[in-house]
């Protein structure tokens, strides 16, 4: 468990469905992943090269990197498909009165 | 934390070039353009098949396996979109039919993949961009690429390597370590491949494939490289994307067997669209890229006048 508060990200209404979402967070920038089985967050930089995540491919549970196409499942932040071999940070979420909140 | 890398895409999002909603509507994915593609492709595949057995034991079966070449080379195009993930819905089909047209174009997939990686991020970049094919200097130098001879030194240097488990400190930038084995083992895979055709050759003394498919591609290579030096060749050694990349406009016929890949620089700006978007995207984007209107050949007309020039 950890102690780190929640914060408040993106209004639910504003996500874009079955899409990925770009929210900036301070000086983080997050993905917000509307899936058909509730909502994912990760930090939206791909970890292979340092591309915006929010630009790429989604589909289901994948989101694939705009510039090389490396790919990660947004449940787990598991590499699925190369170039990418690093896992990415994925992020406790919540929807608490209407708003998307994070743990970071 | 990841370094931010600013892409391309980013850029036209953030310029307004393209809105999110077209970007989502040109991305998306399907099987069906693919596989009446590769219906067609297969008919073709099976005409120039079909003149090189019509031609028989005489000389117009030289002219009959150029052509056919020149449609076996383009597999690098096929090949080269599967990299994307774009050609099928699904990885799976993409990575089975990339490997396939490796097999058939001597280019191990994996590898090509992790190159191809870096020619985006480091498009026309000398010393950075894997892919890049230098700007030749002399009418002497123009020519002996396009022979095809330093193509396929690089390529049989670089499987015999691989396939000793040997990459070269290029190749250690844009190969993750973790990779190495994989890109090993691949090029021993294909090697074995090869032996084996070779061998089954041999003892049934059947050697059609040497016709089929070694000659083909070999007469064929030099027009996949005339195509391919029309990408970025006499381009700006610079980063900007809209200055080092060139999109040929050219017919019908050519935009089907490279599988729309003459949009470049629309195809470097969103690598995610699928070859058969790409025309949308074109009109979208064609007053941010470099077009040349003249086609490949228009292309080569622009180095000839640039070598010209710097020999003057």
């Amino acid at each position: 468990m950890t102690d780190k508060p929640w914060q408040d990200l993106i209004a639910v209404d504003e996500l874009e469905k079955d899409w990925v979402t770009r929210v900036e967070l301070g000086r983080r920038i997050i993905a917000v992943y509307d899936t058909t089985t509730g909502l994912y967050a990760s930090l939206a930089l791909c970890t292979h090269g340092g591309a915006d995540l929010c630009d790429g491919y989604f589909d289901e549970h994948v989101i694939e990197c705009p510039l090389h196409q490396g790919a990660f499942d947004v449940r787990d932040g598991k590499p699925i498909a190369a170039p990418a071999t690093r896992p990415m940070r994925v992020l406790d979420v919540r929807v608490r009165d209407g708003q998307v909140q994070v743990r970071i | 934390m990841a370094h931010r890398t600013v892409t391309p895409l980013t850029q036209a999002l953030e310029e307004g070039k393209l809105t999110r909603d077209e970007l989502k509507s040109l991305m998306q994915r399907s099987d069906g353009p693919a596989f009446r593609h590769l219906a067609l492709w297969v008919v073709v595949l099976t005409g120039t098949t079909t003149l090189i057995t019509l031609a028989g034991n005489s000389w117009l079966i030289w002219p009959a396996m150029m052509l056919h070449g020149i449609v076996l080379v383009h597999h690098f195009s096929l090949q080269h979109e599967c990299v994307h993930y774009t050609v099928f819905r699904t990885r799976k089909l993409n990575n089975l039919v990339g490997q396939l047209c490796g097999l058939i174009i001597v280019l191990p997939h994996r590898f090509f993949r992790y190159e191809h990686c870096d020619h985006h991020t480091y498009t026309q970049l000398p010393g950075k961009d894997p892919e890049l094919i230098p700007m030749p200097k002399t009418y002497g130098e123009y020519l002996f690429y396009l022979s095809s001879i330093p193509y396929w030194q690089a390529k049989f240097s670089e499987l015999g390597r691989h396939a000793m488990g040997r990459l070269s400190e290029a190749e250690k930038h844009f190969v993750p370590r973790e990779e190495h084995a994989a890109v090993f083992r691949e090029a021993r895979v294909m090697l074995a491949i090869y032996a084996l055709i070779f061998a089954g050759m041999a003892i049934t003394g059947w050697w059609g494939l040497i016709w089929y498919w070694v000659l083909p591609l070999f007469l064929g290579e030099p027009v996949m490289r005339f195509i391919r030096m029309t990408e970025h060749v006499g381009r700006p050694t610079v980063a900007q994307m809209s200055e080092n990349t060139r999109t040929n406009l050219v017919s019908a016929p050519w935009r089907f067997l490279c599988w729309n890949m003459n949009y470049h620089a629309e195809h470097h700006y969103v690598p995610l669209v699928p070859y058969h978007t790409l025309p949308r995207l074109h009109e979208k984007l064609a007053d941010h890229v470099h077009v040349e209107p003249r086609g490949y050949l228009g292309a080569h007309l622009d180095m000839l006048r640039q070598i010209r020039e710097a020999r003057a």
